[in-house]
């Protein structure tokens, strides 16, 4: 009888050792595991932010979206910073700034098709000023869209600009840059239009456009306004969220 | 070293990770609604964030990884075995490890700082030193033991 009950005492004992030992290898494979994770993870941050830090801050003159911007504009006038029939009845004016990813999504998306239809057909013209709020390096790019548009590329330049724009004040826009979209948007004379995106005429012109966009109240960018013989002066439309609203607001204004 | 108890930890751990999905379904909502989408000038560092091409990966609002990790981590919290110590831990690890990518995207790539970003930032470095304290206490033990760290 005790001599059972001793067997049964060291048995117990053996499983509780096993046990301890169980539990002791557990937590060792546990916090080995632990480690490992923790150094993975320090790797892949690593990496992650090594591969964040080297792209889209240079200047990529890979310039995208070229055959189809200037296809899409093709055959519809422009001059300066308007495209369309200067005869139009109905002047759409976007105030934009060309870091603005917002505004990069209105030239890709709902832009076109107003352009397409009542800007290519001569119902209203559009008008791009520059309403620079993101940071400094707005103010060079709007220099140099106005300075294409000067010889009839502004649209294009603009286009091609927000298909290839970087993150805001990211230092991209440089003289690279600003070059490559030029020569992608069909800007002839590099030389004149290197000269003139320099001059200070221009900076200034940035300058008076955001304080026009301040004047008419906006706080943001894009934001709209409209002129036409049904409109009292330019009236502000604000920030306008589809192509449809665009063309039932060009209704109203003729 | 002494350790507060399992519950406890698992108790805070469950607090934080619920402001934690208070604060990412914020952001998300933020950054899907909110009528027509436009950039502002100063002062308005969320929305500049929202609207950057890093606030979406795989077309996928962060926000919602925010989320998940959060709702996996509060899981953890409600469950005692090595699994769900380890299951928080790597959980709270990888969220960790976002935060500090997504705060470097901020600083350095996009220049602009949203406060609703850094909270939760801030909450999954509360949430990651939590769950490892409750690792590195807890670890092999089956309940919520009394005695951690039984050495020898």
């Amino acid at each position: 009888m005790s001599d059972q009950r001793e067997r049964e005492k060291r048995r117990e004992e053996r499983l509780a050792a096993e046990s301890q030992v169980d539990a002791k290898d557990r937590r060792q494979r546990m916090l080995q595991l632990a480690a490992g994770a923790v150094f993975l993870a320090i790797v892949v941050e690593v990496v992650v932010i090594v591969v964040a830090a080297s792209s889209g801050g240079g200047g990529d003159t890979e310039i995208e979206g070229v055959t189809e911007v200037n296809q899409e504009l093709s055959g519809i006038p422009q001059s300066a910073l308007v495209i369309g029939d200067p005869k139009a009845p109905v002047e759409l004016v976007e105030f934009g700034d060309l870091q603005c990813p917002v505004c990069k999504g209105y030239a890709e998306d709902v832009l076109p098709p107003v352009i397409e239809n009542q800007v290519a057909n001569g119902e209203a013209k559009l008008v791009f000023r520059n309403f620079t709020i993101i940071g400094p390096e707005s103010t060079p790019a709007g220099a140099a869209a106005i300075a294409a548009g000067t010889q009839g590329r502004g649209w294009n330049f603009l286009d091609l600009f927000y298909r290839n724009q970087g993150a805001e004040n990211g230092g991209y826009i440089d003289d690279e840059f600003l070059t490559a979209v030029a020569r992608a948007a069909g800007v002839k004379n590099i030389g004149k239009w290197e000269q003139e995106r320099n001059s200070p005429r221009l900076t200034t012109e940035v300058e008076n456009t955001t304080a026009e966009a301040q004047r008419l109240g906006f706080q943001g960018t894009p934001s709209f306004a409209i002129k036409g013989p049904s409109t009292t002066g330019l009236q502000p439309l604000g920030t306008l969220g589809s192509s449809e609203e665009f063309e039932e607001a060009i209704e109203e204004a003729s | 070293m002494k350790f507060p108890s399992e519950a406890a930890l698992r108790k805070s751990i469950a607090f934080v990770a619920t402001l934690g999905v208070g604060v990412a379904t914020y952001i998300a909502i933020v950054e899907s609604g909110g009528g027509s989408p436009v950039c502002l000038a100063g002062g308005s560092g969320c929305r500049t964030v929202a609207e950057s091409s890093y606030s979406h990966i795989a077309g996928i609002n962060v926000a919602i990884f925010g989320i998940i990790g959060y709702l996996g981590i509060l899981a953890t919290a409600f469950m005692v075995s090595d699994a769900a110590r380890f299951g928080g831990f790597a959980l709270a690890l990888g969220g960790f490890g976002f935060s500090i990518y997504l705060t470097y995207i901020e600083i350095f790539k996009i220049e602009a700082i949203c406060q609703w970003c850094v909270g939760s930032a801030v909450l999954m470095t509360i949430l990651f030193l939590l769950n490892a304290t409750r690792l590195i206490a807890y670890a092999g033990t089956t309940t919520g033991a009394r005695t951690p760290l039984t050495e020898g």
